[in-house]
């Protein structure tokens, strides 16, 4: 009996270092989208060359895109709950539905791009607009690999069921969605709403 | 038997509601404050940049749910903390060189 506490209790500081070395990755991940903020905040200084942002921005679609990805972390969390209840079926549905709203996102953001592009704000007319791109584009990545991400688990969950894997990826994931998250507050006040006032 | 959290906090659905709700109402805000922007620009910026400062805490501690309970927990909240001094350090930083250099470029 001792020896199998030991083992479990060895196990989990295991477990506890590795999702250390995740939090720390996505630390340093906020260090990479530090530097991409401030990049942005000193091209577009009030007088920057090329074409100000402002005109061709619609806030009621950011906000679409806002929701959207608020109402997936919402669900991310509630996936989290039924894993904690035991309900592989429940943990799996929660995902689709964090999947589905992630994907709108994705959608609109990529639709956005493109009707700017059209609309003559591409990534090369100014160094503002390319760090625009730049910032944007490397947080709408990583919500696509977030996504790419929700369908291994989305797998792993049919195959392995509820382990203490799965439980431990599912920990990682969803501080990886949450990070998300808390970037796009950054990006929809400093790129959206600070570009109209 | 309680579920292993690593330090990254126990999700609770009463916690996580709230935390929606106010995210939703923080994000109204913000928006409202801008289409169209309704008072001076200085009133308009403290007003997004107050709410998105809440909105972040509420993320933080509603659905990260970083806390102090566990030796794990502190290591994560302390990085945390220390990365947040990281980045106010480059952006800051950067923001206040390239003033500078505007300002001495002009005058």
């Amino acid at each position: 009996m001792r020896v199998a506490a030991h083992v479990q209790n060895h196990h989990q500081e295991a477990d506890s270092i590795d999702v250390f070395g995740f939090w720390l990755y996505i630390l340093t991940d906020c260090i990479l989208f530090a530097s991409l903020f401030a990049t942005y905040l000193v091209l577009h200084k009030p007088h920057a060359v090329g074409p100000a942002l402002k005109s061709y921005i619609d806030l009621s679609y950011v906000l679409g895109e806002t929701l959207f990805l608020l109402a997936s972390n919402f669900t991310f969390g509630m996936s989290i709950l039924a894993l904690y209840k035991n309900k592989p079926a429940l943990v799996k549905a929660w995902l689709i539905l964090t999947f589905v709203l992630g994907a709108c996102f994705v959608g609109m953001e990529v639709n956005e791009f493109i009707h700017l592009a059209r609309e003559g704000y591409s990534w090369q007319v100014s160094g503002a607009a390319s760090a625009f791109f730049t910032l944007v584009g490397t947080h709408g990545f990583h919500v696509t690999m977030g996504l790419l991400w929700i369908i291994v688990m989305i797998v792993q969950l049919s195959f392995f069921k509820i382990s203490d894997h799965t439980k431990r990826r599912m920990i990682y994931l969803g501080l990886f969605w949450n990070f998300l998250d808390i970037v796009w507050i950054f990006v929809f006040t400093i790129v959206y709403l600070m570009a109209v006032i | 038997m309680s579920e292993p959290d690593f330090g990254t906090g126990k999700k609770k659905f009463n916690v996580y509601v709230i935390g929606l709700v106010l995210c939703l109402v923080l994000t109204l805000i913000a928006f409202w404050a801008v289409m169209p922007p309704k008072y001076s620009p200085t009133i308009t910026f403290s007003l997004i940049f107050i709410a998105a400062i809440l909105q972040f805490l509420v993320q933080v501690v509603c659905f990260l749910r970083l806390n102090a309970a566990t030796e794990q927990s502190r290591i994560n909240l302390m990085s945390f903390l220390f990365t947040v001094v990281v980045l106010v350090a480059v952006v800051a930083g950067s923001l206040w060189i390239m003033w500078s250099l505007s300002y001495n470029m002009m005058h």
